[in-house]
């Protein structure tokens, strides 16, 4: 039976860490994505080993903030010594004219999606 | 045995580089771990930024070529911009003549319309017509309409003027994130085309962990391809 370990890609992934991990809080960046629709963002964090109840998700005025405890502790090879982490998390800022409010969440596959509403403002001009 | 046979009497090369979901990196490179296939060599492209790598106290060029019996393939770890791209495609065709290749096959991935999709669909774009029965046969459905820009149209504008004949397999991924699902799709149907037998759990028991693990070069990748797109008016928009 093969041992699931021996199996290694071909493929090397980038040494130089450009996500900020934390190793000694065992915290992990997760990738994330903002997307802009006509009357809504849609922003993105993909977050593999992580179950559903283990989100937390909160707003501070204009910043989003993810945390997520990961379901397995995972290991990484850094430069010769192995680094485990724990936990997701990110802060990011949010685009401005938002209804955070109306904010609606979405988990699946692991990848988390926010649908966050555009505050409509303005005033109507009449067509004559 | 997890080989089952390899009947293909023509040379074929099948190539992988990173772009969306990083599917062709996953799908090429499994095909290589599986069939357990040999470096036979390295390509190199003079504008590309000097880029080595070391594993377990080896160094490697990040554009590595393989070989086993009538299959070539020619790998990179490191995504490109359209202006790499063309120069990558036209060593790729120099090594396609200097090795008698008779098809290419490129593994890639587009952005799904529907993220909740339960099983990625897979598309083949052809650049000449002699290989559309290669997508009948293998139940894969046409590549008809739609807009390829940066690396990929690069690499596609390159073969089409050649005369090996090159499939694209387009499967439905994430742009932004790896999508080894996806990869998984591809290596099935590569499977299918070059009439090889490929076991995918070990990699379906990774799918999780090769999604944190591929962070880094999925974000590296996504800055390239962002540089060529720049000028166009759906950039797609993305935190750091």
């Amino acid at each position: 039976m093969r041992n699931n370990d021996d199996f290694k890609f071909a493929a090397i992934p980038p040494i130089i860490n450009s996500l900020f991990d934390d190793i000694e809080h065992r915290i992990l960046s997760p990738l994330s994505c903002l997307r802009e629709f006509d009357n809504h963002w849609m922003l993105e964090f993909d977050l593999p080993l992580v179950s559903k109840k283990d989100i937390k998700i909160t707003f501070d005025e204009d910043t989003i903030n993810i945390e997520a405890k990961l379901n397995e502790k995972y290991s990484e090879k850094q430069i010769g010594d192995v680094a485990k982490f724990e936990y997701f998390k990110k802060s990011l800022s949010l685009p401005g004219k938002i209804d955070n409010k109306k904010t609606t969440a979405e988990f699946q596959k692991g990848r988390l999606v926010i649908k966050i509403p555009k505050k409509v403002s303005g005033h109507h001009v009449k067509i004559t | 045995m997890k080989i089952a046979k390899y009947n293909t009497n023509e040379n074929t090369l099948l190539v992988g580089f990173p772009s969306n979901g990083l599917v062709g990196t996953f799908s090429v490179s499994y095909l290589i771990h599986h069939l357990k296939m040999k470096q036979i060599g390295e390509i190199e492209i003079p504008d590309l930024p000097l880029t080595l790598f070391v594993e377990e106290g080896e160094i490697l060029s990040p554009i590595r070529v393989y070989n086993k019996n009538n299959l070539f393939v020619i790998i990179s770890d490191v995504p490109f911009n359209q202006y790499l791209a063309e120069e990558f495609a036209l060593a790729v065709n120099e090594f396609c003549k200097k090795n008698a290749i008779k098809k290419i096959v490129i593994a890639s991935g587009m952005e799904t319309v529907d993220q909740k999709k339960d099983s990625p669909k897979i598309y083949g774009l052809v650049t000449h017509s002699i290989l559309d029965g290669l997508l009948y046969n293998n139940q894969i459905s046409k590549f008809l309409n739609g807009s390829i820009f940066g690396t990929d149209a690069a690499i596609i504008s390159v073969f089409r003027k050649t005369n090996i004949p090159a499939l694209v397999l387009y499967a439905e991924c994430h742009p932004f994130f790896p999508d080894p699902e996806a990869s998984i799709v591809v290596i099935i149907t590569l499977a299918k085309i070059l009439d090889v037998k490929i076991d995918t759990r070990d990699i379906e028991n990774k799918i999780d962990k090769l999604r944190i693990q591929y962070r880094n070069l999925m974000k590296e990748t996504i800055q390239t391809l962002q540089q060529q797109q720049e000028k166009k008016t759906r950039a797609p928009q993305i935190y750091r």
